[in-house]
Protein backbone atom coordinates (compact mmCIF):
# COMPACT_ATOMS: atom_id res chain seq x y z
CA UNK A 1 0.00 0.00 0.00
CA UNK A 2 3.18 2.31 0.91
CA UNK A 3 3.83 1.66 -2.83
CA UNK A 4 0.83 2.95 -3.88
CA UNK A 5 1.20 5.88 -1.71
CA UNK A 6 4.43 6.72 -3.05
CA UNK A 7 3.65 5.98 -6.58
CA UNK A 8 0.58 8.07 -6.84
CA UNK A 9 2.69 11.02 -4.62
CA UNK A 10 5.39 10.94 -7.23
CA UNK A 11 3.17 11.45 -9.90
CA UNK A 12 1.59 14.15 -8.77
CA UNK A 13 4.30 16.05 -7.84
CA UNK A 14 5.58 15.77 -11.26
CA UNK A 15 2.37 17.13 -12.81
CA UNK A 16 2.67 20.21 -10.25
CA UNK A 17 6.03 20.89 -10.65
CA UNK A 18 5.55 21.08 -14.88
CA UNK A 19 3.11 23.73 -14.25
CA UNK A 20 5.57 26.13 -11.73
CA UNK A 21 8.90 25.15 -13.41
CA UNK A 22 7.35 26.68 -16.22
CA UNK A 23 5.51 30.37 -16.64
CA UNK A 24 1.94 28.55 -16.91
CA UNK A 25 0.96 28.38 -13.75
CA UNK A 26 1.78 31.91 -13.09
CA UNK A 27 0.10 33.24 -16.01
CA UNK A 28 -3.02 30.67 -15.41
CA UNK A 29 -3.23 32.29 -11.93
CA UNK A 30 -2.68 35.61 -12.80
CA UNK A 31 -5.52 36.17 -15.35
CA UNK A 32 -8.11 33.94 -13.64
CA UNK A 33 -7.59 36.48 -10.74
CA UNK A 34 -8.05 39.17 -12.93
CA UNK A 35 -10.62 38.00 -14.84
CA UNK A 36 -12.47 37.28 -11.34
CA UNK A 37 -11.67 40.76 -10.59
CA UNK A 38 -13.38 42.26 -13.36
CA UNK A 39 -16.51 39.98 -12.87
CA UNK A 40 -16.75 41.56 -9.23
CA UNK A 41 -15.84 44.83 -9.28
CA UNK A 42 -16.94 46.11 -12.87
CA UNK A 43 -19.57 44.00 -14.41
CA UNK A 44 -21.25 43.22 -11.35
CA UNK A 45 -20.37 46.90 -9.61
CA UNK A 46 -19.52 45.70 -5.81
CA UNK A 47 -19.30 49.08 -4.78
CA UNK A 48 -22.71 50.81 -6.77
CA UNK A 49 -24.14 47.52 -5.30
CA UNK A 50 -23.23 48.35 -1.13
CA UNK A 51 -23.25 45.08 -0.25
CA UNK A 52 -20.64 43.10 1.63
CA UNK A 53 -21.12 39.80 -0.64
CA UNK A 54 -19.33 37.53 -2.59
CA UNK A 55 -22.23 35.75 -4.76
CA UNK A 56 -21.88 37.33 -7.63
CA UNK A 57 -18.36 36.43 -8.07
CA UNK A 58 -18.51 32.60 -6.74
CA UNK A 59 -21.84 32.12 -8.95
CA UNK A 60 -19.76 32.58 -11.95
CA UNK A 61 -16.51 30.70 -11.04
CA UNK A 62 -17.91 27.40 -12.09
CA UNK A 63 -19.01 29.19 -15.61
CA UNK A 64 -15.01 30.29 -15.39
CA UNK A 65 -13.76 26.80 -14.76
CA UNK A 66 -15.45 25.91 -17.83
CA UNK A 67 -12.73 26.77 -19.67
CA UNK A 68 -9.97 27.14 -17.23
CA UNK A 69 -10.16 23.51 -15.81
CA UNK A 70 -10.20 21.35 -19.08
CA UNK A 71 -7.46 23.59 -20.15
CA UNK A 72 -5.14 22.44 -17.11
CA UNK A 73 -6.16 19.30 -17.37
CA UNK A 74 -5.83 18.24 -21.37
CA UNK A 75 -2.20 17.84 -21.61
CA UNK A 76 -2.34 14.76 -18.83
CA UNK A 77 -2.47 12.18 -21.28
CA UNK A 78 -2.41 12.93 -24.19
CA UNK A 79 0.96 14.90 -24.56
CA UNK A 80 2.45 11.73 -23.16
CA UNK A 81 0.93 9.96 -25.91
CA UNK A 82 2.05 12.43 -28.67
CA UNK A 83 5.63 12.67 -27.08
CA UNK A 84 6.28 9.03 -26.59
CA UNK A 85 6.67 9.27 -22.97
CA UNK A 86 3.63 6.81 -22.20
CA UNK A 87 6.12 4.29 -23.11
CA UNK A 88 8.10 4.49 -20.28
CA UNK A 89 5.45 5.36 -17.84
CA UNK A 90 3.60 2.35 -18.20
CA UNK A 91 6.55 0.06 -18.56
CA UNK A 92 7.39 1.21 -14.80
CA UNK A 93 6.21 -0.84 -12.39
CA UNK A 94 2.90 0.93 -11.82
CA UNK A 95 -0.76 0.62 -12.32
CA UNK A 96 -3.00 2.05 -14.39
CA UNK A 97 -5.31 3.52 -11.67
CA UNK A 98 -2.14 4.54 -9.96
CA UNK A 99 -0.96 6.65 -12.94
CA UNK A 100 -5.02 7.98 -12.94
CA UNK A 101 -5.20 9.20 -9.76
CA UNK A 102 -1.75 10.26 -9.61
CA UNK A 103 -2.22 12.94 -12.54
CA UNK A 104 -5.82 13.78 -11.00
CA UNK A 105 -4.25 14.37 -7.21
CA UNK A 106 -1.64 16.46 -9.16
CA UNK A 107 -4.25 18.40 -11.07
CA UNK A 108 -6.43 18.84 -7.94
CA UNK A 109 -3.76 20.45 -6.06
CA UNK A 110 -3.26 22.72 -8.84
CA UNK A 111 -7.11 23.71 -8.58
CA UNK A 112 -6.33 24.30 -4.72
CA UNK A 113 -3.81 27.03 -5.54
CA UNK A 114 -5.86 28.32 -7.87
CA UNK A 115 -8.88 28.73 -5.28
CA UNK A 116 -5.88 29.58 -2.62
CA UNK A 117 -5.13 32.23 -4.85
CA UNK A 118 -8.62 33.76 -4.83
CA UNK A 119 -8.90 33.88 -0.98
CA UNK A 120 -7.56 37.62 -1.50
CA UNK A 121 -11.54 38.57 -2.55
CA UNK A 122 -12.99 37.65 0.67
CA UNK A 123 -9.98 38.98 2.50
CA UNK A 124 -10.39 42.40 0.66
CA UNK A 125 -14.10 42.29 1.17
CA UNK A 126 -13.96 40.87 4.97
CA UNK A 127 -12.26 43.99 5.98
CA UNK A 128 -14.80 45.94 4.43
CA UNK A 129 -17.87 44.46 5.64
CA UNK A 130 -19.43 41.91 7.38
CA UNK A 131 -19.03 38.48 5.13
CA UNK A 132 -21.09 35.45 5.91
CA UNK A 133 -18.52 33.07 6.60
CA UNK A 134 -20.48 29.99 6.48
CA UNK A 135 -21.75 31.02 2.89
CA UNK A 136 -17.72 31.59 1.60
CA UNK A 137 -16.88 28.31 3.17
CA UNK A 138 -19.86 26.46 1.52
CA UNK A 139 -18.77 28.37 -1.67
CA UNK A 140 -15.41 27.04 -1.54
CA UNK A 141 -16.31 23.46 -0.96
CA UNK A 142 -18.15 23.79 -3.75
CA UNK A 143 -16.39 25.13 -6.30
CA UNK A 144 -14.02 22.53 -5.05
CA UNK A 145 -16.23 20.20 -5.87
CA UNK A 146 -17.11 21.57 -9.26
CA UNK A 147 -13.60 21.83 -9.91
CA UNK A 148 -12.72 18.16 -8.92
CA UNK A 149 -15.73 17.11 -11.93
CA UNK A 150 -14.42 19.41 -14.68
CA UNK A 151 -10.78 18.06 -14.18
CA UNK A 152 -11.98 14.18 -14.14
CA UNK A 153 -13.70 15.09 -17.30
CA UNK A 154 -10.65 16.39 -18.60
CA UNK A 155 -8.36 13.56 -17.80
CA UNK A 156 -10.61 11.13 -19.27
CA UNK A 157 -10.53 13.16 -22.24
CA UNK A 158 -7.33 13.89 -22.52
CA UNK A 159 -6.45 9.41 -22.58
CA UNK A 160 -8.65 9.85 -25.60
CA UNK A 161 -6.41 11.59 -28.21
CA UNK A 162 -3.35 12.55 -28.68
CA UNK A 163 -4.33 15.97 -29.67
CA UNK A 164 -4.34 18.25 -26.54
CA UNK A 165 -6.69 20.99 -27.92
CA UNK A 166 -9.29 18.43 -29.27
CA UNK A 167 -9.38 16.79 -25.97
CA UNK A 168 -9.68 20.72 -24.58
CA UNK A 169 -13.03 21.15 -26.82
CA UNK A 170 -14.67 18.14 -25.96
CA UNK A 171 -14.25 18.40 -21.91
CA UNK A 172 -15.43 21.92 -22.65
CA UNK A 173 -18.73 20.93 -23.99
CA UNK A 174 -18.98 17.75 -22.21
CA UNK A 175 -18.62 20.14 -18.98
CA UNK A 176 -20.96 22.95 -20.47
CA UNK A 177 -23.42 20.19 -21.02
CA UNK A 178 -23.45 19.23 -17.80
CA UNK A 179 -23.62 22.81 -16.00
CA UNK A 180 -26.55 23.74 -17.92
CA UNK A 181 -28.41 20.72 -18.89
CA UNK A 182 -31.49 21.97 -16.18
CA UNK A 183 -31.63 25.40 -18.35
CA UNK A 184 -30.98 23.76 -21.97
CA UNK A 185 -33.88 21.40 -21.39
CA UNK A 186 -36.25 23.91 -19.96
CA UNK A 187 -35.77 26.14 -23.27
CA UNK A 188 -38.22 23.79 -24.65
CA UNK A 189 -39.96 22.04 -22.05
CA UNK A 190 -40.14 23.64 -18.80
CA UNK A 191 -41.80 20.55 -17.31
CA UNK A 192 -37.93 18.72 -17.47
CA UNK A 193 -36.05 21.39 -15.30
CA UNK A 194 -36.35 19.56 -12.03
CA UNK A 195 -35.76 16.11 -13.60
CA UNK A 196 -32.74 17.39 -15.25
CA UNK A 197 -31.40 19.53 -12.27
CA UNK A 198 -30.37 16.34 -10.38
CA UNK A 199 -27.62 16.38 -13.37
CA UNK A 200 -26.82 19.98 -13.59
CA UNK A 201 -23.31 20.51 -12.09
CA UNK A 202 -24.57 24.13 -11.67
CA UNK A 203 -27.89 23.21 -9.95
CA UNK A 204 -25.91 21.08 -6.75
CA UNK A 205 -23.34 23.96 -6.56
CA UNK A 206 -26.08 26.34 -5.75
CA UNK A 207 -27.50 24.39 -2.74
CA UNK A 208 -24.04 24.08 -1.67
CA UNK A 209 -22.87 27.50 -2.13
CA UNK A 210 -25.86 28.61 0.13
CA UNK A 211 -24.06 27.36 2.78
CA UNK A 212 -25.94 24.06 2.64
CA UNK A 213 -24.43 21.14 2.80
CA UNK A 214 -26.53 18.21 1.49
CA UNK A 215 -25.20 14.56 1.48
CA UNK A 216 -26.89 14.28 -2.10
CA UNK A 217 -24.86 16.62 -3.68
CA UNK A 218 -21.21 15.39 -1.94
CA UNK A 219 -22.36 11.99 -3.85
CA UNK A 220 -23.27 13.93 -6.92
CA UNK A 221 -20.04 15.18 -7.48
CA UNK A 222 -18.11 12.20 -6.22
CA UNK A 223 -20.36 9.80 -8.46
CA UNK A 224 -19.23 12.45 -11.57
CA UNK A 225 -15.37 12.27 -10.74
CA UNK A 226 -15.65 8.21 -10.19
CA UNK A 227 -17.00 7.72 -13.28
CA UNK A 228 -14.56 9.74 -15.08
CA UNK A 229 -11.40 8.46 -13.38
CA UNK A 230 -12.86 4.89 -14.08
CA UNK A 231 -13.68 5.70 -17.61
CA UNK A 232 -9.89 7.25 -18.11
CA UNK A 233 -8.21 4.22 -16.48
CA UNK A 234 -10.33 2.02 -18.92
CA UNK A 235 -9.65 4.19 -21.72
CA UNK A 236 -5.44 3.83 -20.56
CA UNK A 237 -6.15 -0.02 -20.13
CA UNK A 238 -7.35 -0.42 -23.59
CA UNK A 239 -3.93 -1.01 -25.34
CA UNK A 240 -3.57 -4.25 -23.34
CA UNK A 241 -7.28 -5.56 -24.83
CA UNK A 242 -5.73 -8.60 -26.81
CA UNK A 243 -6.71 -8.45 -30.33
CA UNK A 244 -8.67 -11.54 -31.36
CA UNK B 1 16.45 -15.45 -17.93
CA UNK B 2 13.92 -14.77 -20.90
CA UNK B 3 11.79 -17.30 -22.63
CA UNK B 4 9.94 -16.24 -25.74
CA UNK B 5 7.49 -18.92 -27.24
CA UNK B 6 6.12 -18.84 -30.54
CA UNK B 7 5.33 -15.05 -30.59
CA UNK B 8 2.74 -13.18 -33.06
CA UNK B 9 1.34 -10.10 -33.19
CA UNK B 10 -0.67 -8.51 -35.52
CA UNK B 11 -1.69 -4.85 -35.78
CA UNK B 12 -5.14 -4.60 -37.79
CA UNK B 13 -3.82 -6.11 -40.88
CA UNK B 14 -0.39 -6.53 -40.74
CA UNK B 15 0.86 -9.24 -38.99
CA UNK B 16 4.21 -8.19 -37.81
CA UNK B 17 5.45 -11.28 -36.01
CA UNK B 18 4.91 -14.63 -36.91
CA UNK B 19 5.99 -16.91 -34.44
CA UNK B 20 9.22 -16.43 -32.90
CA UNK B 21 10.45 -18.62 -30.37
CA UNK B 22 13.91 -17.86 -28.19
CA UNK B 23 15.56 -18.04 -24.84
CA UNK B 24 17.93 -15.84 -23.21
CA UNK B 25 20.10 -16.99 -20.28
CA UNK B 26 21.47 -15.13 -17.00
CA UNK B 27 24.64 -13.19 -18.54
CA UNK B 28 24.01 -12.83 -22.18
CA UNK B 29 24.38 -10.20 -24.49
CA UNK B 30 22.25 -10.57 -27.01
CA UNK B 31 22.02 -8.48 -29.94
CA UNK B 32 18.89 -8.14 -31.90
CA UNK B 33 19.35 -7.45 -35.48
CA UNK B 34 16.98 -7.21 -38.61
CA UNK B 35 16.33 -4.55 -40.87
CA UNK B 36 13.57 -1.75 -40.54
CA UNK B 37 10.24 -3.58 -39.83
CA UNK B 38 11.41 -6.67 -39.24
CA UNK B 39 9.39 -7.10 -35.60
CA UNK B 40 12.41 -5.81 -33.64
CA UNK B 41 11.11 -3.34 -31.24
CA UNK B 42 7.84 -4.72 -31.26
CA UNK B 43 9.56 -7.92 -30.09
CA UNK B 44 10.55 -5.59 -27.05
CA UNK B 45 7.31 -3.97 -26.60
CA UNK B 46 5.97 -7.08 -25.76
CA UNK B 47 8.76 -8.44 -23.68
CA UNK B 48 8.49 -5.05 -21.55
CA UNK B 49 4.75 -5.25 -21.20
CA UNK B 50 4.15 -2.22 -22.80
CA UNK B 51 1.61 -4.10 -25.86
CA UNK B 52 0.05 -7.39 -25.77
CA UNK B 53 1.15 -9.99 -27.81
CA UNK B 54 -1.31 -12.02 -30.43
CA UNK B 55 -0.41 -15.01 -29.62
CA UNK B 56 2.67 -17.20 -27.76
CA UNK B 57 4.13 -16.58 -24.43
CA UNK B 58 6.64 -14.80 -23.18
CA UNK B 59 8.09 -15.32 -19.82
CA UNK B 60 10.77 -12.88 -17.43
CA UNK B 61 12.69 -14.77 -14.91
CA UNK B 62 9.48 -16.85 -14.35
CA UNK B 63 6.60 -13.81 -15.15
CA UNK B 64 4.38 -14.31 -16.88
CA UNK B 65 4.27 -11.15 -18.95
CA UNK B 66 0.10 -11.29 -19.45
CA UNK B 67 -0.38 -12.57 -15.86
CA UNK B 68 2.20 -10.73 -13.66
CA UNK B 69 3.21 -7.60 -15.67
CA UNK B 70 4.25 -5.77 -12.28
CA UNK B 71 6.53 -8.59 -11.29
CA UNK B 72 8.20 -8.18 -14.99
CA UNK B 73 8.76 -4.30 -15.54
CA UNK B 74 10.57 -4.66 -12.20
CA UNK B 75 12.95 -6.71 -12.99
CA UNK B 76 13.54 -4.96 -16.54
CA UNK B 77 15.50 -1.28 -17.34
CA UNK B 78 14.17 -0.11 -21.16
CA UNK B 79 15.03 1.78 -23.15
CA UNK B 80 12.57 2.98 -25.86
CA UNK B 81 13.44 3.49 -29.43
CA UNK B 82 13.93 7.11 -29.67
CA UNK B 83 14.25 7.67 -25.96
CA UNK B 84 11.08 9.83 -25.03
CA UNK B 85 11.90 12.11 -22.26
CA UNK B 86 10.30 14.78 -20.54
CA UNK B 87 12.29 17.72 -21.91
CA UNK B 88 10.88 20.28 -18.96
CA UNK B 89 12.59 18.32 -16.34
CA UNK B 90 16.22 18.60 -14.89
CA UNK B 91 18.27 15.48 -14.92
CA UNK B 92 18.48 14.54 -11.80
CA UNK B 93 14.53 15.40 -10.62
CA UNK B 94 13.80 12.95 -13.37
CA UNK B 95 16.01 10.19 -12.35
CA UNK B 96 15.03 10.91 -8.87
CA UNK B 97 10.81 10.55 -10.50
CA UNK B 98 12.11 7.18 -12.31
CA UNK B 99 13.95 6.03 -9.15
CA UNK B 100 10.42 6.65 -6.94
CA UNK B 101 8.69 4.52 -9.08
CA UNK B 102 11.01 1.93 -9.16
CA UNK B 103 10.81 1.72 -5.55
CA UNK B 104 14.37 2.22 -4.75
CA UNK B 105 14.37 2.36 -1.04
CA UNK B 106 14.35 6.80 0.08
CA UNK B 107 17.25 6.62 1.80
CA UNK B 108 19.52 5.17 -1.11
CA UNK B 109 17.90 7.27 -4.36
CA UNK B 110 20.28 10.13 -3.87
CA UNK B 111 23.47 7.36 -4.57
CA UNK B 112 21.97 5.32 -7.16
CA UNK B 113 21.83 8.86 -9.41
CA UNK B 114 25.12 9.75 -8.29
CA UNK B 115 26.27 6.11 -9.11
CA UNK B 116 24.58 6.22 -12.62
CA UNK B 117 24.99 9.36 -13.73
CA UNK B 118 28.76 8.65 -13.11
CA UNK B 119 28.42 5.29 -15.42
CA UNK B 120 26.46 7.21 -18.21
CA UNK B 121 28.95 10.19 -18.12
CA UNK B 122 25.96 12.71 -16.58
CA UNK B 123 27.70 14.00 -13.43
CA UNK B 124 28.10 17.28 -14.75
CA UNK B 125 24.73 17.39 -16.23
CA UNK B 126 22.34 16.31 -13.66
CA UNK B 127 21.69 20.01 -12.45
CA UNK B 128 20.38 20.71 -16.49
CA UNK B 129 17.36 20.90 -18.50
CA UNK B 130 16.87 17.66 -20.17
CA UNK B 131 15.35 19.48 -23.68
CA UNK B 132 18.80 21.59 -23.46
CA UNK B 133 20.98 18.18 -23.82
CA UNK B 134 22.55 16.86 -26.88
CA UNK B 135 21.09 13.90 -28.39
CA UNK B 136 23.95 12.00 -27.18
CA UNK B 137 23.21 13.38 -23.80
CA UNK B 138 19.48 12.23 -24.19
CA UNK B 139 20.68 9.05 -24.93
CA UNK B 140 22.92 8.67 -21.49
CA UNK B 141 19.79 10.17 -19.01
CA UNK B 142 17.61 7.26 -21.44
CA UNK B 143 20.10 4.58 -20.54
CA UNK B 144 21.01 6.22 -16.88
CA UNK B 145 16.65 5.81 -16.22
CA UNK B 146 17.08 1.89 -17.17
CA UNK B 147 19.54 1.35 -14.88
CA UNK B 148 18.34 3.17 -11.45
CA UNK B 149 17.06 0.24 -10.31
CA UNK B 150 20.07 -1.92 -10.81
CA UNK B 151 17.70 -4.39 -13.02
CA UNK B 152 18.27 -7.91 -13.94
CA UNK B 153 17.63 -7.27 -17.28
CA UNK B 154 18.18 -4.71 -19.67
CA UNK B 155 16.26 -3.79 -22.77
CA UNK B 156 17.86 -1.14 -24.75
CA UNK B 157 16.36 -0.27 -28.20
CA UNK B 158 19.12 1.03 -30.41
CA UNK B 159 21.20 2.04 -28.13
CA UNK B 160 23.33 3.90 -29.93
CA UNK B 161 21.53 5.74 -32.28
CA UNK B 162 22.45 9.00 -32.94
CA UNK B 163 25.83 9.21 -31.39
CA UNK B 164 28.83 10.25 -32.76
CA UNK B 165 31.50 7.43 -32.85
CA UNK B 166 33.29 8.28 -29.44
CA UNK B 167 30.01 7.96 -27.34
CA UNK B 168 29.37 4.78 -29.41
CA UNK B 169 32.62 3.32 -27.96
CA UNK B 170 31.80 4.95 -24.76
CA UNK B 171 28.29 3.27 -24.52
CA UNK B 172 29.44 -0.19 -26.02
CA UNK B 173 32.15 -0.15 -22.83
CA UNK B 174 29.07 0.52 -20.77
CA UNK B 175 27.06 -2.42 -22.26
CA UNK B 176 30.15 -5.27 -21.86
CA UNK B 177 30.42 -4.00 -18.50
CA UNK B 178 26.91 -4.27 -17.36
CA UNK B 179 26.29 -7.61 -19.34
CA UNK B 180 28.67 -9.23 -17.08
CA UNK B 181 25.80 -9.92 -14.17
CA UNK B 182 22.96 -8.76 -16.51
CA UNK B 183 20.66 -10.51 -19.22
CA UNK B 184 20.95 -7.84 -21.71
CA UNK B 185 18.82 -7.36 -24.70
CA UNK B 186 19.79 -4.53 -27.62
CA UNK B 187 18.65 -4.11 -31.12
CA UNK B 188 20.83 -2.52 -33.70
CA UNK B 189 21.09 -2.51 -37.49
CA UNK B 190 24.82 -1.94 -36.87
CA UNK B 191 26.74 -5.01 -37.20
CA UNK B 192 29.98 -3.92 -35.77
CA UNK B 193 27.95 -2.89 -32.96
CA UNK B 194 26.96 -6.34 -32.42
CA UNK B 195 30.49 -7.89 -32.63
CA UNK B 196 31.84 -5.47 -30.70
CA UNK B 197 29.40 -5.90 -27.76
CA UNK B 198 27.28 -9.26 -27.93
CA UNK B 199 27.52 -12.83 -27.15
CA UNK B 200 25.39 -13.75 -29.43
CA UNK B 201 23.28 -12.57 -32.72
CA UNK B 202 19.38 -13.30 -33.19
CA UNK B 203 18.37 -12.03 -36.65
CA UNK B 204 14.17 -11.21 -37.70
CA UNK B 205 13.60 -10.71 -40.71
CA UNK B 206 9.73 -10.15 -41.72
CA UNK B 207 8.19 -11.45 -38.73
CA UNK B 208 10.20 -14.67 -38.09
CA UNK B 209 13.86 -15.17 -36.62
CA UNK B 210 15.73 -16.54 -39.41
CA UNK B 211 19.27 -16.73 -37.62
CA UNK B 212 20.58 -17.39 -33.92
CA UNK B 213 24.45 -18.12 -32.50
CA UNK B 214 27.84 -16.90 -32.01
CA UNK B 215 28.59 -14.44 -34.82
CA UNK B 216 31.17 -16.81 -35.28
CA UNK B 217 28.65 -20.35 -35.56
CA UNK B 218 27.13 -18.45 -38.07
CA UNK B 219 29.91 -17.67 -40.32
CA UNK B 220 30.68 -21.16 -40.32
CA UNK B 221 26.88 -22.19 -40.78
CA UNK B 222 26.34 -20.10 -43.88
CA UNK B 223 29.88 -20.31 -45.64
CA UNK B 224 30.25 -23.51 -46.37
CA UNK B 225 30.43 -23.95 -49.53
CA UNK B 226 33.21 -21.89 -50.07
CA UNK B 227 34.40 -19.44 -53.26
CA UNK B 228 37.60 -18.83 -54.41
CA UNK B 229 38.49 -16.18 -57.18
CA UNK B 230 41.10 -17.18 -59.99
CA UNK B 231 42.74 -14.30 -61.59
CA UNK B 232 45.70 -15.69 -64.18
CA UNK B 233 47.14 -14.00 -67.39
CA UNK B 234 48.45 -16.01 -70.31
CA UNK B 235 45.62 -18.42 -70.83
CA UNK B 236 42.16 -18.24 -72.67
CA UNK B 237 39.06 -18.66 -70.76
CA UNK B 238 38.20 -21.75 -72.03
CA UNK B 239 41.88 -23.06 -71.33
CA UNK B 240 41.52 -22.28 -67.52
CA UNK B 241 38.18 -23.00 -67.35
CA UNK B 242 39.45 -26.72 -68.25
CA UNK B 243 42.31 -26.56 -66.65
CA UNK B 244 40.79 -26.17 -63.33
CA UNK B 245 37.43 -27.77 -63.35
CA UNK B 246 38.27 -31.31 -62.75
CA UNK B 247 40.36 -30.40 -59.24
CA UNK B 248 38.79 -32.55 -56.37
CA UNK B 249 36.26 -30.44 -54.18
CA UNK B 250 35.15 -28.08 -57.23
CA UNK B 251 31.70 -28.44 -58.40
CA UNK B 252 31.69 -25.19 -60.81
CA UNK B 253 34.03 -22.89 -62.44
CA UNK B 254 32.36 -19.70 -64.02
CA UNK B 255 33.66 -16.40 -66.01
CA UNK B 256 33.92 -13.64 -63.20
CA UNK B 257 35.16 -10.24 -64.22
CA UNK B 258 38.02 -8.71 -63.89
CA UNK B 259 39.70 -4.59 -64.46
CA UNK B 260 42.68 -5.94 -65.50
CA UNK B 261 43.78 -5.92 -69.21
CA UNK B 262 44.97 -9.68 -70.65
CA UNK B 263 43.50 -11.23 -67.57
CA UNK B 264 41.20 -14.21 -67.18
CA UNK B 265 39.15 -14.19 -63.73
CA UNK B 266 37.08 -17.29 -62.93
CA UNK B 267 34.72 -17.91 -59.87
CA UNK B 268 35.31 -21.58 -58.78
CA UNK B 269 32.69 -22.65 -55.89
CA UNK B 270 33.71 -25.88 -54.02
CA UNK B 271 31.99 -28.41 -52.16
CA UNK B 272 31.31 -28.11 -48.33
CA UNK B 273 34.37 -27.60 -46.52
CA UNK B 274 36.76 -28.42 -49.13
CA UNK B 275 39.91 -26.81 -49.58
CA UNK B 276 41.27 -26.61 -53.03
CA UNK B 277 43.57 -23.29 -53.37
CA UNK B 278 46.43 -24.99 -52.97
CA UNK B 279 45.89 -27.53 -56.46
CA UNK B 280 44.57 -24.26 -58.19
CA UNK B 281 48.02 -22.48 -57.70
CA UNK B 282 50.13 -25.85 -58.99
CA UNK B 283 48.26 -26.56 -61.97
CA UNK B 284 48.25 -22.84 -63.20
CA UNK B 285 52.29 -22.20 -62.30
CA UNK B 286 52.31 -26.21 -64.26
CA UNK B 287 50.81 -24.78 -67.58
CA UNK B 288 53.16 -21.30 -67.68
CA UNK B 289 50.61 -19.12 -66.60
CA UNK B 290 50.69 -16.64 -64.33
CA UNK B 291 48.94 -16.05 -61.01
CA UNK B 292 47.59 -12.98 -60.36
CA UNK B 293 44.89 -13.50 -57.80
CA UNK B 294 44.04 -16.21 -55.66
CA UNK B 295 41.63 -15.12 -53.23
CA UNK B 296 38.85 -16.98 -50.99
CA UNK B 297 35.78 -15.13 -50.46
CA UNK B 298 34.94 -14.96 -46.60
CA UNK B 299 31.17 -14.33 -46.32
CA UNK B 300 31.78 -11.88 -43.42
CA UNK B 301 28.77 -10.97 -41.09
CA UNK B 302 27.42 -7.62 -43.43
CA UNK B 303 27.35 -10.50 -46.02
CA UNK B 304 25.34 -13.12 -43.56
CA UNK B 305 22.88 -10.25 -43.05
CA UNK B 306 22.03 -9.65 -46.24
CA UNK B 307 21.93 -13.19 -47.17
CA UNK B 308 19.43 -13.87 -44.49
CA UNK B 309 17.31 -11.07 -44.78
CA UNK B 310 17.47 -10.18 -48.98
CA UNK B 311 14.11 -8.95 -50.27
CA UNK B 312 12.91 -12.77 -51.93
Amino acid sequence: MSTALRNVGALARRELAFFFNSPIAYIAITVFLAVCGVQLFVIHDFFGDNQATLRPLFEQIPLFFILYLPAIAMRLISEERRAGTIELLVTLPVTDTQIVLGKFVGALAFLAITLGATLVFPLIVGTIGDLDAGVVIGSYLGLFLVGAAYLAIGLMTSTWTKNQIVAFIVAVLLCAFFYGVDAMVASFWEGGRDAMAALSFKAHFTNIARGVVDTRDLVFYASVVAVALVAAKLSLEARNWRQA
Amino acid sequence: MIEVRDLTKTYDQIEALKGISFSVARGEIVGFLGPNGAGKSTTMKILTCFMPQSGGSVRVDGHDVNDDPLAVRRKIGYLPESTPLYPEMLVYDYLKWVADLRGVPRAQVAERIRKVAKMCGLSDRLAQTIGTLSKGYKQRVGLAQALIHDPEVLILDEPTSGLDPNQIVEIRNLIRDLGKDRTIILSTHNLPEVMATCTRMLIVHRGRLVADGTPAELQAREEDHPRVRVVVEGATVDDAKQALSDIEGVDEVRPALTAQDGAVALELVGAKGAEFRGEVFRRVVDRGWKLVELHREVLDLEGIFRKLTQEV
